[in-house]
């Protein structure tokens, strides 16, 4: 009952719902941001176990954020969270340089799914309060992102810790999400 | 055969090549394999003797003195059990460990999932699939989580190694000694499993036969523990144990301890000493009881059901042990003798602890423990299992969990024949039992809930659609599995799996019927196959145009206006499981509802099958039942008339065959077959006959002849048995036999007369005979007394016309204690003397009967 009613003022007043998927590699910040995301708090997180799923609403936009657990043997499961998804946020750890290349890897098989043809491109060039970081251009420039065509991306500079840049983020989402919101399955 | 591994064409085939290489080193996968052999049982047995050259030695001899050692007269003569060695169910001295392996994985903050330890050897499998089953999704948002999986024996490395020893040679080197080890484990097990099917003996159960090689159940722990001093602030470490008992959940408490201990120190020598103690656990003294016994057992709630048997095996234990002492005295003086002297420190590998030995107080169960770090661990094992009961799920929590949101807002079902015979609104239980007997892919979500919950629904379904009495689910359920199982999973043609990560939610692809633990919901998948039109719903359209249900599966608009609207009693049955659980009747109260709910459907199913196909696998013995060997004739349910028995065959016509080329069914076949052979009565369908007399009005010379029939034909031990099966406590127990008492013909209540004092006589019956009435016992020794009169006097007994010689001055109360439907058990009643009058004063029925002599005029 509460649900339709805010579905027909969601109508009304142009409420969306977005589903994003989080990857990143393990320890880039991602269980940190979700959880800044969610209660505005720095939590002290641990490995992810499998994934988390939290909604986060932002400018009447309701967020369905995934988080997956990323460590090299558990990537394979990233697939299937690509249907549906309309947004990707991906977060590179901005000081891990050795291991910028093999983030590079993956998103650019992330993004060249088929399933994932439509989704939008946000990464976070995370962990910025940290002396020596990448900056963004660079992180940008690791990444090749100026080989994706036909794509819309976008690169946020981000430190999770203290919430720096990860609404602009998702402001940026929501203003560029081309499919209209899916009805979620369920 | 072929038949039984028929794979859905849309689902086989398409085994990813990585799943064959994965495949090809491991003799141990999560998955049954998919590579589908015609004919497992003989597969195995041909393809692993090359292989083992032990194995037929350590068979062979096993064969040859078991049987010697216990068998003896076939066929026995009197009621009583005739005195011979009882069999353990877990005798002392079998190589079949109680656990084979324990096992440790953590969360490595680099690498993920990771095995760490395995004891005595590594399980030759894929390590990583084990490790990410016991690390289930999300457990670092909790402390503790249990989960369950199953292990299959790996029948294509077999395959492999009859085409070729290259992928053993693959195998071998890259296992390590322990590797070998435990390759000669599983062999070890294998071999004894297939001496127990090699000794065939009548008493012999093969409880995981038909299927192919049993499973291995692995009961985990996983633990989270903060700690700032590791990386990335916390350790999650995991316990496993694996064993071929399905009865795990006793072993939960000592994981607990064994893995708060691993914390500590995490060496093999923990997983030792949990191996050592588990294995020590003894179970000898636990009675081995016959495929029929168990059924008795299982459905009884009395608690000293064949307390002969444990008595018995503790006074050939005491035996058994005064002739040992007597022999080893003299020989080692030093040794002290344990039945004497005090427990004994110098060896307590002997025999283990050793108090007196004492029978169970509840003989369901079997009390022992297990020794952990000093600590004892109280142990209760069961000592009946039904087949597809795995850990200690409840019927009761799976039923709410789904029945209360139903009730309060009901929401429509997707309508797919097989599924929703009752509408759109059938009820969600009975959506999920179809789902599971016509094969479909069901998938329990927990989101945010620990693994052992979803796993303990998957288990509970599994029960829930076998009813003690189907197999077949558990061989494909997957208590707990993830997003890494996907594509294996999706080879599996219909499953049960339970799962924690929403993500499955959104792909219906996956799935035909997704069940949502948390909210209580069931949901039919857009994607699921539509189910096809069959020759058998072709032909009972033909015979039966009026009853024959429609293309959604709900019945015919003939047989919704013929009376209730509820022609399968399917909501009349929900709503009495639902009744019997608010007033509290306890699990096994349920569990054997459920029971007769199946074993009803397979009869059903069987009477289909006749009148539409002419002939029925799923009953064997027709037409000797049908010959008439002792005056009766008949087999299969029972309805009172022609029209009642259109509509219930109308009303499951769809689901019957939806179940017809289903796993499940055909095992049933192969079941039925192999309890064929075990049946001592073959010439009578007691439980046809029993249902006869329950269900119609029989004339008199109907009814007499039943009674006696029973009586020329229950005579044995084991015939006793076969009767007791048919009248549980759940069917009135042995009221309606006792009703031939009162049976106008006198030979008739003679015949009953014997009949009973057989049963008075039996170890079991004589339980049955304490839970009949006070009414039917004093009309026992009334007739009883009759008799002697008259053989003193030598005339016949009179042929009395209400056959009760009751006095009509004196009113007479009776109390029916034991429990079960009292309304239809005073309707019984109603039709013996028709001028009883009852009434209820809270603590029971109470008939008082009154001119009962005038009545019958």
């Amino acid at each position: 009952m509460g649900g339709s009613v805010s579905k027909i003022m969601g109508k009304i007043f142009g409420s969306k719902e977005m589903r994003l998927l989080m990857l990143g590699l393990d320890a880039a910040g991602k269980t940190t941001i979700l959880y800044k995301l969610k209660l505005n708090s720095d939590v002290t997180t641990i490995p992810t176990v499998g994934f988390n799923v939290e909604t986060v609403t932002y400018k009447n936009v309701k967020f369905n954020v995934w988080d997956v657990g990323g460590q090299d043997k558990i990537r394979p499961l990233w697939r299937h969270y690509f249907s549906g998804t309309q947004g990707l946020i991906f977060v590179i750890d901005s000081n891990d340089r050795s291991r910028i290349d093999e983030a590079g890897k993956e998103l650019h098989k992330i993004i060249l799914d088929r399933e994932m043809k439509e989704a939008l491109l946000l990464v976070f060039a995370n962990k910025q309060d940290i002396p020596g970081a990448m900056t963004p251009q660079e992180v940008q420039e690791r990444l090749k992102l100026s080989r994706l065509k036909d794509r819309i991306w976008y690169v946020v500079p981000s430190c999770a810790t203290t919430g720096e840049g990860l609404f602009e983020g998702l402001g940026w989402l929501s203003n560029n999400v081309k499919t209209p919101p899916q009805r979620q399955a369920r | 055969m072929t038949s039984v591994l028929s794979y859905r064409p849309s689902t086989s085939g398409t085994t990813g090549s990585a799943n064959t290489v994965l495949n090809r080193q491991t003799s141990l996968s999560s998955f049954p394999s998919t590579r589908t052999p015609s004919n497992p049982s003989i597969r195995n047995g041909t393809s692993t003797i090359p292989r083992l050259p032990h194995r037929e030695s350590v068979s062979s001899s096993q064969t040859s003195s078991t049987p010697s050692s216990t068998k003896q007269t076939p066929k026995r003569n009197g009621v009583t059990r005739p005195a011979r060695k009882l069999r353990s169910q877990y005798p002392a001295d079998t190589t079949e460990k109680h656990v084979e392996y324990i096992l440790v994985a953590s969360f490595h903050v680099d690498r993920g999932p990771i095995m760490e330890h395995q004891y005595p050897g590594a399980i030759s499998g894929d390590e990583n699939m084990l490790a990410e089953l016991m690390l289930p999704d999300q457990v670092h948002n909790r402390k503790e989580d249990w989960t369950i999986f199953f292990l299959h024996k790996d029948t294509s490395e077999e395959e492999e190694a009859t085409e070729g020893d290259g992928a053993e040679k693959e195998a071998a080197t890259e296992d390590d000694a322990e590797g070998a080890d435990g390759e000669q484990s599983i062999t070890d097990v294998d071999s004894d499993a297939n001496t127990a099917e090699a000794g065939g003996e009548e008493e012999e159960e093969d409880a995981e036969g038909g299927e192919g090689p049993p499973l291995i159940y692995v009961l985990n722990l996983v633990n989270t523990k903060h700690d700032a001093s590791a990386k990335r602030g916390a350790v999650v470490k995991a316990m496993a144990i694996c064993t071929r008992h399905p009865f795990l959940h006793i072993y939960k408490p000592l994981l607990l301890l064994a893995l708060e201990e691993y914390f500590k120190s995490p060496f093999p020598e923990t997983l030792e000493h949990l191996y050592n103690a588990v294995n020590s656990m003894d179970l000898s003294l636990m009675p081995r009881l016959s495929m029929l016994e168990r059924h008795i057992l299982l459905a009884s709630d009395t608690k000293d059901l064949f307390v002969e048997k444990f008595d018995h095996m503790i006074q050939q234990r005491l035996a058994e042990e005064a002739k040992h002492d007597a022999i080893s005295s003299p020989d080692s003086p030093s040794k002290p003798s344990p039945s004497k002297s005090l427990p004994s420190k110098s060896s307590p590998d002997l025999v283990g602890h050793r108090p007196r030995y004492i029978v169970p107080r509840d003989t369901h169960e079997f009390e022992s423990k297990v020794v952990y770090n000093q600590i004892p661990v109280p142990i209760k094992v069961p000592t009946g299992i039904s087949p597809e009961t795995v850990g200690d799920f409840s019927l009761i929590r799976l039923i709410q969990t789904f029945s209360a949101p139903h009730t309060s807002t009901p929401q429509p079902f997707a309508l797919h024949p097989h599924l929703t015979p009752s509408g759109a609104y059938t009820h969600p239980i009975i959506v999920l039992v179809n789902a599971l007997l016509t094969q479909k892919r069901v998938i329990f979500l927990g989101h945010n809930r620990p693994s052992g919950e979803v796993a303990e629904a998957v288990l509970a379904a599994c029960a829930l659609a076998s009813g003690g009495v189907l197999r077949g689910f558990t061989r494909h359920a997957f208590p707990y599995t993830d997003l890494t199982k996907i594509d294996d999973l999706l080879n599996v043609p219909g499953f049960i799996a339970g799962v924690t990560n929403p993500t499955f939610a959104n792909h219906p692809e996956w799935w035909d019927l997704l069940c949502d633990v948390p909210t209580g919901r069931m949901k039919i998948s857009s994607r699921i196959e539509n189910a096809g039109i069959t020759d058998g719903l072709v032909y009972f359209q033909q015979q039966n145009p009026l009853y024959a249900p429609n293309a959604n599966g709900v019945g015919s608009t003939a047989s919704a206006l013929a009376s209730n609207g509820d022609p399968t009693g399917d909501t009349a049955f929900i709503e009495d499981t639902v009744r019997s659980i608010s007033s509290r009747h306890g699990e096994s109260a349920i569990r054997s509802k459920w029971r007769d709910y199946i074993i009803k459907f397979t009869r059903i199913a069987a009477a289909f099958e006749e009148s539409v196909y002419g002939a029925s696998a799923l009953y064997i013995g027709a037409s000797e039942a049908d010959a008439g060997a002792h005056g009766v004739r008949g087999h299969g349910y029972v309805w009172p008339d022609d029209g009642t028995k259109a509509r219930e065959l109308g009303a499951n016509v769809w689901r019957i065959e939806g179940w017809r080329n289903t796993r499940s069914y055909y095992v049933f076949i192969q079941d039925l077959a192999a309890m064929w052979e075990r049946r001592p009565i073959r010439s009578l369908d007691l439980a046809h006959q029993h249902d006869r007399l329950r269900s119609l009005k029989l004339s008199h010379d109907e009814s007499a002849a039943i009674y006696l029939a029973l009586s020329a034909s229950v005579k044995t031990y084991d015939e006793v048995c076969q009767l007791l099966c048919v009248t549980p406590e759940s069917n009135a127990g042995l009221f309606y036999i006792s009703l031939g008492l009162f049976h106008p013909g006198a030979r008739v209540r003679v015949a009953t007369v014997e009949l009973l004092e057989r049963m008075m006589g039996h170890e079991v019956g004589r339980h049955f005979w304490a839970q009949l009435g006070r009414f039917a016992k004093l009309a026992f020794f009334r007739a009883k007394r009759e008799i002697m009169k008259s053989s003193e006097s030598g005339n016949s007994p009179v042929e009395n016309m209400a056959g009760l010689g009751l006095d009509a001055r004196s009113p007479l109360k009776i109390y029916i204690l034991s429990p079960g439907n009292k309304e239809e058990r005073l309707y019984s009643w109603m039709k013996w003397s028709a001028m009883l009058s009852f009434q209820s004063d809270g603590s029971g029925w109470h008939l008082e009967a009154r001119e009962i002599r005038s009545a019958a005029r």
